[in-house]
């Protein structure tokens, strides 16, 4: 049975920043993954990294290191 | 509190012991049902919820899960000739056949078709109603072997009872044989058949 957990979800306006993103993050050995984004949120381009949401800041400052823009950044059960 | 047993029991049976367990409480208390199977424990809090009973499930083993429904001064007595039928039955539903034949989803960019493929598997395993096998050949193969970004959610299927099976020719032809990680080796015939038996056949 699924068990839908709290996670951080940071969507991206396109799909190229979403697959540079994942390069980065997996790179720098960063928590989470790439999943298609989940219906609840509607904003952005189709993927989204999905990470516990106590990640938050460590991702946004690799993300703003590399340069990657992040279209947003939610939290929900997923 | 009274504890049933329905391991090893088809359906409807756990549910129908359950409900006699239930009048036989005469009132407010907890019934704990142990079965063996998922679809038995999705029809026994189904059942409770239709009784206006709380449940809650838990895995407690190999094959093991204990359902512990808790009959509330409000909830329903379940009518002794009520006829049992299974409100979910694994052999009623859909036989779908997921078939990946390439780690990549679509033509065109290779990356982007194997972030997409990821992406495939993942949601797949997110959906109310899982495919009865997914079945690796070719280029896809290598989705269910060592190093695949897949596989987290591939055993996550598995777990859910979605038979995975990979084609045993092309995990030699890959020099994959020894690197299989979830899911068994399963050859022509096996996949012919698969495909054959199915009601839908997906590809991404």
């Amino acid at each position: 049975m699924l068990r839908k957990t709290l996670s951080l979800i940071i969507t991206f306006d396109a799909t190229v920043q979403a697959m540079a993103a994942e390069s980065c993050l997996q790179a720098l050995g960063l928590p989470g993954r790439l999943i298609p984004v989940p219906r609840e949120i509607t904003a952005g381009c189709g993927l989204a990294w999905k990470a516990p949401p106590e990640a938050q800041e460590r991702l946004r400052a690799a993300l703003e290191n590399a340069n990657i823009p992040a279209s947003g950044y939610h939290v929900l059960m997923v | 509190m009274i504890q049933v047993n329905a391991v090893g029991d088809p359906c409807p049976i756990p549910v129908v012991k359950t409900k006699n367990a239930i009048r036989e409480l005469g009132g407010p208390g907890v019934v704990e049902t142990t079965v063996d199977n998922e679809i038995a424990v999705r029809n026994l809090q189904k059942m409770a919820r239709q009784l206006g009973c709380e449940s809650k499930a838990e895995k407690t083993g190999e094959s093991r899960f204990l359902v512990t429904i808790t009959v509330t001064e409000t909830a329903q007595t379940p009518a002794p000739t009520a006829e049992e039928s299974c409100l979910v039955q694994p052999g009623k539903e859909k036989n779908t056949v997921v078939v990946i034949a390439s780690d990549q989803m679509g033509m065109g960019s290779a990356e982007l078709g194997k972030t997409l493929m990821k992406g495939f598997l993942y949601a797949l395993g997110q959906q109310e109603s899982l495919p009865r096998t997914i079945l690796f050949y070719n280029g896809g193969a290598s989705l269910s072997c060592e190093g695949s970004p897949a596989l987290e959610d591939l055993k996550s299927l598995e777990a859910q009872g979605v038979e995975i099976l990979t084609c045993g020719t092309c995990l030699n032809f890959y020099g994959l044989s020894e690197k299989l990680q979830v899911g068994e080796v399963t050859n022509m015939y096996s996949i012919v058949e698969k495909m054959t038996q199915a009601d839908c056949i997906v590809k991404p």
